[in-house]
């Protein structure tokens, strides 16, 4: 029954992405690390970059073009393997969306976005030791470089050294840049930083421990931020410890959390917590994420997510919430569907914090 | 139940557990709050409508939309937002993602990077505030006009610093960077010394300045000197900015007056206030910091 009225309904989102398509303007390339606790997998098992997101490595791409979507296109895809040559990898994403947002008080807003369009590209100048990575935000606007690295060493099985322009490691990578968890720690990736990491993967184990100029200092020139994270993944659970501390002409910022996920039959369950004092606030922050994942079919997932923010521990009454519920569709390989709604509240008096969001999304990749 | 159940069962609960937790959480109810989140100020007044100065931008759009990313520690760009770092690093200042632009051009909006980030047709990067338009919203044509006409009158700081200076109010230095033994990660470009108030521009060429590389350890042995040149933009005429004439390499660095030079600096209404201390020489000392090139 529930498979009958799924099939219907692709002609509804099949139109839905021909209108989309047509109007293509909007929206961010991301993780989905959800998949990672379902199948038990470290972030490396389908990235190039060994802390995950970004350009997919062989075996990501083919669980996008087989494990994902609902609908597998027998051998026509067999010759994509993102390689353009030997030793060059490259990849993309493009998110475009329609939203509606709502706020008490204020006139509502709604728009068709081409939020982010990325290509990635990887160069393999010595197998296994050396390479050169690149991600490029295209559009919209002129054209962003996010990551530039060099990479040396094993990311899959040993030590490893990445100089360059990256994204620090801190929690969960979330699809959702705006989540509470990486607005409050100011980790998310929209905001590259420039350094050096030092990595060790084996077995269940991932670390990294990251110096960089901390993105608060660009204009300065003075400061730094250092950032690590360790995570221990076992095939339906893992748990992850992350800390960083900045130096600041602005004050000192120092950060710690804790993040977990946890797999219970078709659901992945995602958590977070984060802990913020930043000396030049003159405060402390909190911010904790809850999020389950549940596949009801091949290509079809759930998301329900809620979160906590407490943008000043020493004030009370200030709290603020966020409730988000989205259907995720992937009817072929390498394309997306998403929709769903997500509401804030927040203190009374405040109308941006009770926002009502409505978004319909077209993801494509490859 | 046995106990390999009660084993799997662990983990079922504890989900279920966080779960009820944070679902449970409920945002604040504002009691004794301002529309900002902050405690309310026995006495104080209602927030202002939005009008086209910046006190009122602070408290209506920089302080509660744009600071909760735009501040500390973690401000991206370096832009902070919050009410006592904003205009300072707002006007007459260049951007980051485009250093040919000001972020706030007194009196050309359309060349002002930030008018260009909130209307979306910037060169690099994303529409501001974050996640407009996908998941909050812009700001609409009306607010970004108040801040557009702010500008185009010449962007002034709020009413409060930008009246003459009361005998309880002197000119001072509020913020040196970099500073206080700070740790450089890269050659710093300029050191900026912010003032509270104006200052007098006219007296600005009775001043010579020079970096000094100190040996390791050491706070007097100089071992190479860098000339330096000093400015105040006109666009903001409280931040001092120093240029050194060459990039510094690494090593302990700092800034003095010269000792045939003034150290003190006049605003406009002829208050004035002495930069730096003294060192045996008798030159002022206005910053020390160590250049860590990292690569």
């Amino acid at each position: 029954m529930i498979q009958r009225l799924i099939q219907n309904q692709r002609f509804v989102l099949a139109a839905l992405v021909l209108a989309i398509v047509a109007l293509l303007r909007a929206a961010p390339a991301a993780a989905e690390p959800y998949l990672a606790v379902l199948e038990g997998y470290k972030c490396n098992v389908c990235h190039v970059n060994p802390t995950g997101a970004g350009l997919r490595n062989a075996f990501g791409l083919t669980y996008a073009k087989v494990l994902l979507p609902a609908e597998t296109l027998d051998n026509t895809l067999d010759s994509w393997d993102g390689k353009l040559a030997d030793r060059l990898r490259v990849g993309g994403d493009l998110r475009a969306a329609w939203t509606r947002v709502t706020a008490p008080n204020t006139p509502s807003q709604q728009a068709f976005s081409l939020e982010q369009f990325r290509v990635y590209a990887d160069l393999v100048i010595l197998p296994d030791r050396l390479g050169i990575y690149v991600d490029e935000q295209i559009a919209p606007n002129g054209s962003q470089n996010e990551e530039a690295y060099v990479r040396y060493g094993n990311t899959t099985d040993g030590f490893y050294v990445k100089g360059g322009q990256f994204y620090l490691p801190f929690g969960w990578r979330l699809q959702d840049q705006t989540a509470f968890v990486r607005q409050v720690t100011g980790i998310n990736m929209t905001a590259p930083d420039k350094g050096v990491e030092l990595g060790y993967e084996h077995a269940a184990w991932s670390a990294q421990f990251d110096v960089t100029n901390g993105v608060a200092n660009a204009t300065t020139g003075s400061g730094y931020q250092v950032t690590t994270q360790i995570v221990y993944t076992k095939p339906i659970w893992r748990v992850g410890i992350a800390g960083s501390s900045t130096q600041s002409s602005a004050g000192d910022r120092r950060m710690g959390g804790l993040f977990a996920g946890l797999k219970t039959g078709p659901i992945a369950w995602l958590a977070e917590g984060d802990i913020v004092h930043d000396d030049s606030l003159g405060r402390s922050l909190v911010a904790g994420l809850l999020e389950g994942d549940w596949r009801l079919l091949k290509g079809h997932n759930l998301k329900l997510t809620a979160e906590y923010s407490d943008p000043d521990r020493a004030v009370r009454n200030n709290q603020e919430t966020r409730y988000s519920f989205v259907y995720e569709y992937t009817p072929l390989p390498f394309l997306q569907l998403r929709a769903g709604y997500r509401h804030y509240f927040g203190i009374p008096q405040n109308n941006q914090q009770h926002q009502q969001l409505i978004l319909a999304e077209l993801h494509g990749y490859f | 139940m046995n106990s390999r159940q009660s084993r799997r069962s662990l983990p079922c609960r504890s989900a279920v557990a966080l779960c009820v937790l944070l679902v449970a959480a409920c945002a604040g109810n504002g009691e004794g709050l301002d529309a900002n989140g902050q405690p309310l100020v026995p006495g104080g007044s209602a927030p202002s409508p939005l009008s086209a100065d910046f006190e009122s931008i602070q408290e209506n759009i920089f302080t509660p939309i744009c600071s909760v990313c735009h501040a500390g520690g973690s401000a991206p760009e370096g832009l902070r937002l919050d009410a006592a770092n904003s205009y300072n690093l707002l006007v007459g200042v260049p951007s980051t993602e485009v250093p040919s632009l000001l972020r706030v051009q007194p009196g050309d909006p359309d060349n002002s990077y930030v008018i260009q980030k909130l209307e979306g047709h910037q060169a690099v990067g994303m529409q501001m505030p974050f996640g407009c338009p996908n998941t909050q919203p812009c700001l609409s044509a009306s607010t970004i006009a108040f801040i557009r006409q702010w500008i185009t009158n010449g962007a002034p700081p709020a009413t409060a610093t930008a009246a003459p200076a009361a005998v309880n109010d002197m000119l001072a230095v509020t913020s040196i960077v970099p500073d206080s033994m700070e740790p450089v990660s890269a050659p710093p470009p300029q050191v900026m010394v912010a003032f509270n108030h104006e200052l007098d521009v006219s007296q600005l060429t009775t001043h010579s300045m020079h970096f000094e590389k100190l040996a390791a350890g050491t706070t007097s042995t100089v071992l190479a000197q860098v000339a330096a040149r000093s400015t105040v933009s006109s666009a903001n005429l409280r931040a001092l900015m120093i240029w050194p004439a060459r990039p510094l390499a690494a090593g302990h660095y700092r800034l003095v007056v010269d000792a045939t030079s003034s150290n003190r600096f006049s605003d406009l209404a002829g208050q004035t206030v002495a930069l730096g201390t003294p060192d045996e020489r008798g030159q002022a000392v206005i910053s020390t910091f160590d250049v860590e090139v990292r690569q």
